[in-house]
């Protein structure tokens, strides 16, 4: 009965999350130590569940009716799953040194393993039901992590960022209902589940809930005009805003946009309507949206937030392509936008651990001092660019491949847009990079005299995601041809 | 006849005499007088829910076993019997969760009318639920209506006389509407008892004659009893009774009194009039577009609100609005779901108001929310029930309200035209409560950072075990109904049918 | 076994990032103790010689390394298959020959060049490092096999070549460098617009001579592919200075050291040409363009910047921004032969290219000894100034000549096959109207470079030639290279023939 892992992979985060504030640790050291271990553990069960594939799905708890909480393991949950488990024992050894000197930190750890419970929750989530659950319990416990600091910036942050989880729930709540009733079941299965003759004739009122539920889910991958929030929930500290809001929560989204186009509605019938068109419309515009922001952005961690916000709607464009070749180029772009944002988060979180230096024009003439995470970040810049042999250039290439092939004329402006913010993105980010390592002949390096690299739990992650950066832009081969396996199925 | 079948017969007795009998007692007597009461009404209930989910049919109560049309019936489905439980519950909870407001509140010597007018509230409810005769039913109708004033008046200031003012005017409104309706439906039918009015009509309704006037006289009781339960242009009353009467008081008026009315009319749609005639009747629809509005308008109005106890009010009204929309749907789907939601709301938003309460204590009594600023850490079980309660008001999924939301929303989608509008006044609605519950629960989470605010301080949980006991109970049936919800709809579902 | 062709590519750029680390740690290590004795400056003219023989040798080894290579045969290998379709591909053919060979024989006499020049532009050691980076992706570039590697060495070079440009530091340089870049990124962003398309409709990207377009599939997508082919013109002549992304030039080549400008100049604009070169003619096939709207389109762009750059660099008096105009203008001639699509006009394009790089390096040579020798970097400054070094002077007179295109100094041979080949197109107005554009430029060429040689030899009654007669001359190890710059360009025009038979070689392989 190895089903059985699935529950446990959900419930033991939980779990141990909230056994953090109430164990009596003697000391910093011990509860860093539970803590890891707790984390490692459970990606040690993930990965474990992994190489055993258990193929039967397992219900946690019934709601009313043949509504339930279950779970089943399929192949885009297995890689969100993957790729979660992955980034999640980096995250948390990296902010035991960033979270040094902070009090409270015990709430902090206790929520931030509990969002992991909730994010394998979505990976493995069995139907539609069970997916909204854990996205809007996801939304709930990511709330504290905001508010964290309780400064009025951060309660006025945290504030807006549940408006828009909630009204974005409220309207995928919409869809849910409609796939409850007009879907053959409310299990996903590749290729959708809407009971055509159900439909009937009532194909508009279809792509009306399409769009609704749509725009509702993306809230959280913060499609425009929905993407305000995610530059404002900046304001917690970085591990949160690397791992939570570049890469779990809104990733979430972009993983729930995916089943519901994939697996609930189908792309059948869909693709080549109006609702196709408008959403598309709505990426492109977000794609070059975010960046644009990024550009005017003059706070570090702000600017590369909006930067997310363009890059998620890259996923968005792969989803929308409605096509098999789209869903794969969705899927890398997933997964190697992971690595490089949180990288990219991790150098700020890490300048500003060192300096507590936020804004971009204080930046000068860091790099000589900090030349490993000026490294990294350089090369995830060029990454975010989509420099050949850096992983980003891998996932752009299989978005516009699949663009290109579709033949919509939208989807060629989606590509122009991909390049437009290409260009941008190497503005905004090699400006940076530039001011750090050449600040101009007559910069004063006394004025950073002590300023040093970070210690190894932040330099570690920094190091495996370069890593990963190229060995995934270079030998994508594998990695690639598990997104296409799980594509292929789709019709 | 089996003993049981007379318990619901004998819990309205039971409550009406322990009105009397409070009248004589001191106040912390009459309070012991009808906690047990109420304590042993639910039991009886549940004996009597038990037996009816056990027989799997309802049963008729004839009073004095006089046959129709002289004689008074009572009678008891599966519905009914599960109103009471639940109502009897309630109520006792929020008598637990406010004896300390009580008895700060309300003066030394009139402590013992407030469990006269809780008990005459009670008997009245569950006339109200029990009932098969209309004309018994307009009786308890305004039985209720003059307790509840009591309620809200008995705390003095002078925004409480004038809210019970305003509330019995309109009640009085009301009333009188409903009365008018159940005269045309006498003068058509000439019967009293429900059951043989339903023959009446459907012979009426078969023959085609008296379209109108029995149109007009379901219009008549609709909007009778929807003045008195506060749907939306009529709720004029409702902030300022709810805000300002006593914390029980206002649990019990919000939770429960609006809801009596609100399954009065579900037993006149089912049982008098027949669903099928009010479904082909336009009285639906009216009642459908003012459920939305109120729906929306409602949270609008929360959402201005700078009192915690007010805002809760405003929200009881969109709540009520989703409700009107549910039976004005038209369906069996919508039906279950608002009745579902009367179950839901009135655990969520009696468990809001006691632990506001909570909250309030922390801040002075202020109700003011910048008093109330890092609230939750000075009283950490209010501020939790607070978040639960908030939580389940947004429809987040494990509480109550995401239970209602759902079958809201798939009650809504067998509904070709009104399939659309419904779903989007959900999710508006939905946004508008998070606006301003939300809002409210970053706020008790945000440190207090005036300094020198002499009326916070801290309010550890001992010092108020009833209190705490209430708030537990409230949030286990909270979470109880969001995760189990199965039996209940199967017994709403399976009583529905009885009604038929 | 081909694979040995990857390790002249590689060996320069590691041995660079060797270089580049070491500039690294050497910083930490100052700011640790600051170096006042005189131990320690003796010390670091020791470390500055060894930085010279490690680049020198490193240089001269790949470089050998590599013509060997290139000169013995056709070579291909892989290096890593990424996708389906797509690999890091190296193939040696005719085109990749001749811009390898410009490519090295240019870095060798730049680097020596610069072992003097460098001197006072102080951090050699990050100087060098990235010098030998980018010889070693300009070769690359020229060996790419398929589109995807041209690409990806295309944008390392962008970013390799940038800190090369703001190498001083100053405030204006660093905005100069990120005005390079983010030029250069927006044209291979827009190349890499058309990448995408031509991967769908060739089916593959790996260089044919004549192109590999899927005609069937292309018919009825024309009009996109043309959209594709055009952007791509558009975005790889950002790196060719061609207008409309031009703007670059001007500011880049001031701000930059003598030696990046002329590698700039000599080199690296060239990678536009060749990528044009590699997509027009080895990917989408001339025959897809001929007669389209892209054709005209390119044209005129191409004629356009011909006029306007000669037209700025007239009126410019900043030499080095002259200079950087006269490019605009010069490879704009490159790209209107390859825009004609005739055998004749290519050849006339590809000698151009060979021509240009030599004598463009050397003007900048020129403009870095006048610049450190005199401390002047406008043209009326430079009054007289023959006297003082008359050798300088007197090189760049050949350059000049030859740049104007006046026989026998090589510029007039390209020319004369730039202009047959426009005669002879069928190109409607363009077979006279291109003609003209290049002979009023030849004519503008000549008012902007000469009057540097009038008023440095002959400098007028009024200047007084008593002032200073302490000769200015630079040290052998910057006049070398310019002479040798100077002297080939003579007698490339003087015996031009097997450098024409290898350029119509290649032509007629295309074409």
């Amino acid at each position: 009965m190895n089903a059985i892992i699935m529950i446990i992979v959900v419930l033991f985060p939980m779990v141990s999350g909230v056994l953090v504030p109430i164990l009596p640790f003697r000391s910093r050291r011990q509860m860093m130590i539970y803590i890891e271990g707790m984390t490692l553990l459970t990606s040690i069960l993930v990965i474990s569940m992994l190489v055993n594939q258990p193929t039967n799905s397992l219900i946690l708890f019934r709601f009313t009716g043949d509504l339930s909480v279950s779970f089943r393991l399929d192949g885009l949950g297995a890689v969100f799953a993957g790729m979660v488990a992955v980034l999640w024992p980096l995250a948390v050894l990296y902010s035991f040194e960033y979270m040094e000197q902070e009090n409270k930190e015990k709430y902090f750890f206790a929520f931030y393993i509990i969002a992991y419970g909730v994010t394998l929750g979505v990976a493995l989530a069995e139907d539609i039901l069970t997916m909204y659950f854990f996205f809007e319990m996801l939304s709930l416990v990511t709330l504290p992590l905001i508010m964290y600091t309780l400064t009025g910036e951060a309660v006025q942050a945290s504030r807006t960022y549940f408006y828009y989880m909630v009204g974005g729930a409220a309207f995928a709540f919409i869809g849910m209902i409609f796939i409850l009733s007009y879907g053959t079941t409310s299990v996903f299965v590749p290729g959708g589940v809407l009971d055509v003759a159900k439909v009937g004739d009532k194909t508009n009122l279809l792509l009306v809930i399409y769009v609704l539920c749509f725009c509702g889910f993306s809230v959280k991958t913060a499609m425009w005009p929905m993407s305000s929030w995610l530059p404002k929930a900046g304001v917690a500290p970085t591990p949160v805003t690397a791992l939570l809001h570049a890469v779990a929560v809104v990733k979430t989204g972009a993983f729930t946009v995916m089943r519901i186009t994939y697996y609930s509605f189908g792309t059948e019938l869909i693709r080549g309507t109006w609702a196709q068109s408008l959403l598309m419309a709505l990426i492109i515009i977000t794609i070059v949206y975010g960046c644009s922001r990024a550009l005017k952005e003059t706070h570090f961690k702000r600017r590369l937030a909006w930067s997310t916000v363009s890059n998620l709607s890259y996923i968005l464009f792969g989803v929308v392509l409605m096509s098999p070749l789209g869903f794969v180029g969705a899927l890398s772009h997933m997964v190697f936008h992971a690595v490089m944002k949180i990288c990219s988060f991790f150098c700020a979180g890490a300048v500003i651990k060192k300096t507590g230096r936020t804004y971009i024009y204080e930046l000068d003439g860091l790099g000589r001092k900090m030349p490993k995470v000026f490294l990294a970040f350089t090369l995830s810049s060029l990454a975010l660019m989509g420099v050949p042999g850096l992983c980003g250039f891998i996932s752009k290439w299989n978005l516009a491949k699949a663009a290109v092939s579709s033949g919509n004329p939208l989807s060629y402006v989606g590509v122009a847009a991909l390049l437009v913010s290409a260009l941008l993105t190497a503005i905004y980010m090699l400006t940076i990079s530039v001011r750090a390592f050449f600040p101009g002949r007559d910069f004063d390096y006394e004025t950073i005299r002590d300023v040093e690299d970070p210690g190894w739990r932040m330099i570690v992650p920094l190091v495996v995601f370069a890593a990963g950066m190229f060995f995934f832009g270079l030998h994508p081969q594998p990695i690639l041809k598990v997104f296409e396996n799980i594509g292929a199925v789709m019709p | 006849m089996e003993f049981v079948q007379n318990l619901p017969f004998i819990s309205i007795i039971l409550s009406l005499f322990s009105g009397p009998l409070s009248s004589v007692l001191d106040g912390k007597k009459a309070k012991w007088v009808n906690i047990a009461v109420i304590s042993i009404i639910s039991v009886m209930s549940a004996a009597v829910l038990a037996y009816v989910v056990g027989t799997g049919r309802s049963f008729v109560y004839r009073m004095g076993h006089f046959p129709a049309p002289w004689g008074n019936e009572i009678r008891v489905g599966i519905l009914e019997a599960l109103m009471a439980v639940f109502f009897c519950v309630i109520m006792l909870l929020c008598m637990v969760g406010g004896v300390r407001e009580r008895e700060q509140q309300i003066e030394e010597t009139k402590q013992n009318l407030y469990y006269v007018m809780v008990n005459l509230l009670l008997s009245s409810l569950l006339a109200l639920i029990y009932t098969n005769d209309l004309f018994t039913a307009y009786v308890f109708v305004e039985i209720n209506t003059i307790s509840a004033c009591g309620l809200i008046m008995i705390r003095q200031n002078g925004r409480t006389i004038e809210a019970a003012t305003r509330y019995m005017i309109m009640s009085l409104l009301g009333s009188g509407l409903l009365l008018l309706g159940i005269c045309f439906l006498y003068d058509l039918t000439g019967q009293l008892l429900m059951s043989n009015i339903q023959e009446a009509v459907r012979a009426l309704d078969a023959s085609g004659q008296y379209h109108i006037p029995l149109l007009v006289s379901v219009v008549l009781m609709s909007v009778g009893l929807a003045i008195k339960s506060a749907l939306y242009p009529f709720h004029a009353w409702l902030p300022d009774a709810y805000g300002y009467s006593t914390l029980s008081s206002a649990a019990i008026l919000s939770s429960l009194v609006s809801k009596g009315y609100i399954f009065l009319l579900i037993k006149i749609f089912y049982r008098v009039i027949g669903f099928g005639i009010v479904r082909e009747s336009k009285v639906i629809h009216i009642l459908f577009v003012f459920g939305i509005i109120g729906m929306i308008m409602g949270s609008l109005s929360a959402i201005k609100e700078k009192n915690i106890r007010r805002m809760i009010a405003y929200s009881s009204v969109a709540q009520i609005g989703y409700i009107y929309m549910g039976f004005g749907l038209g369906t069996l789907l919508g039906v279950i779901a608002s009745i579902y939601h009367i179950l839901s709301h009135a655990a969520t938003k009696s468990l809001l108001f006691v632990a506001a309460s909570g909250l309030t204590d922390s801040a002075g009594d202020s109700t003011d929310f910048l008093d109330l600023t890092g609230a939750g850490y000075r009283n950490k079980l209010a501020g939790v029930a607070f978040t639960v309660g908030s939580l389940s008001m947004v429809g987040f999924p494990i509480f109550s309200g995401f239970i209602s939301k759902l079958l809201f929303a798939q009650a809504a989608v067998g509904h070709e035209i009104k399939m659309l509008p419904t779903l989007i006044a959900l999710a508006i609605s939905t946004v508008l409560n998070a606006l301003y519950f939300m809002r409210t629960v970053i706020r008790i989470y945000t440190p207090e950072r005036r300094l020198g605010n002499e009326k916070q301080r801290a309010v550890p949980l001992r010092e108020q075990p009833a209190k705490s006991t209430a708030l537990i109970c409230f949030i286990v049936l909270n979470i109880f109904l969001g995760l189990s919800s199965e039996p209940v709809i199967q017994m709403i579902r399976t009583g529905l049918g009885m009604f038929m | 076994m081909n694979g040995w062709i990857l390790i002249p590519i590689f060996f320069p750029i590691v041995a660079g990032i060797f270089l580049l680390l070491s500039s690294f740690l050497q910083h930490l290590r100052e700011v640790k103790r600051h170096k006042t004795s005189r131990t320690a400056v003796a010390a670091e003219s020791e470390e500055l010689r060894n930085i010279h023989i490690l680049t020198a040798a490193v240089l001269i080894i790949s470089a050998a390394a590599v013509l060997w290579a290139v000169w013995t045969g056709e070579k291909e290998a892989t290096l890593i298959y990424l996708m389906k379709g797509i690999s890091l591909y190296f193939k040696v053919d005719a085109a990749g020959r001749l811009f390898v060979t410009i490519a090295s024989l240019i870095w060798v006499a730049i680097c020596a060049y610069s072992f003097v020049y460098m001197k006072h532009e102080g951090e050699e050691r990050r100087f060098f490092g990235f010098y030998l980076v980018v010889y070693g992706v300009l070769t690359a570039l020229g060996l790419s096999g398929n589109l995807v590697t041209f690409y990806l060495f295309y944008e390392l070079l962008t970013l390799a070549s940038m800190p090369l440009v703001l190498h001083n530091g100053t405030r204006e340089s660093i905005m100069a460098s990120l005005k390079y870049l983010f030029y250069s990124m927006c044209g291979a962003y827009m190349g890499l617009f058309g990448i995408y398309f031509l991967f769908r409709y060739c089916g593959t990207l790996t260089f044919t001579a004549g192109g590999s377009l899927d005609m069937a599939l292309a018919q009825d997508n024309k009009g996109i592919i043309l959209i594709a082919v055009f952007s791509m013109i558009v975005g790889f002549g950002a790196k060719a200075g061609m207008f409309p992304l031009h703007a670059w030039l001007p500011t880049a080549h001031p701000a930059a050291p003598s030696p990046a400008s002329a590698a700039l100049s000599g080199v690296i604009v060239k990678a536009g040409v060749l990528a044009m070169l590699r997509m027009v003619y080895y990917v989408v096939g001339p025959d897809f363009i001929r007669g389209t709207w892209v054709q005209t389109a390119w044209m005129i762009l191409s004629l356009l910047t011909v006029f306007m750059g000669s037209m700025l660099a007239y009126r410019e008096p900043v030499f080095k921004k002259r200079l950087a105009y006269s490019t605009v203008s010069q490879i704009s001639y490159i790209l209107f032969g390859l825009s004609l699509l005739t055998p004749q006009a290519l050849t006339g394009a590809l000698l151009h290219t060979v021509f240009h790089a030599i004598v463009k390096t050397g003007l900048f040579l020129t403009a870095g000894i006048l610049i450190t020798q005199c401390n002047k970097t406008r043209v009326e400054d430079y009054v007289g100034i023959g006297k003082r070094m008359p050798w300088t002077l007197g090189c760049y007179t050949l350059l000049s000549l030859a740049l104007i295109g006046i026989p026998p100094a090589s510029g007039f041979i390209s020319k004369w096959y730039l202009a047959q080949g426009a005669l002879d197109a069928e190109v409607g107005i363009f077979r006279w109207l291109g003609p003209a554009v290049l002979l009023i430029s030849a004519l503008l060429t000549a008012g902007y470079l000469l009057p540097v040689v009038m008023k440095g030899f002959f400098p007028g009654k009024e200047f007084d030639a008593d002032t200073d007669k302490l000769s200015l001359e630079p040290s052998m190890w910057m006049l070398a290279p310019l002479a040798v710059c100077a002297v080939l360009a003579v007698i490339l025009g003087i015996f031009p023939s097997p450098l024409i038979q290898y350029a119509e070689h290649i032509a007629s392989a295309v074409l």
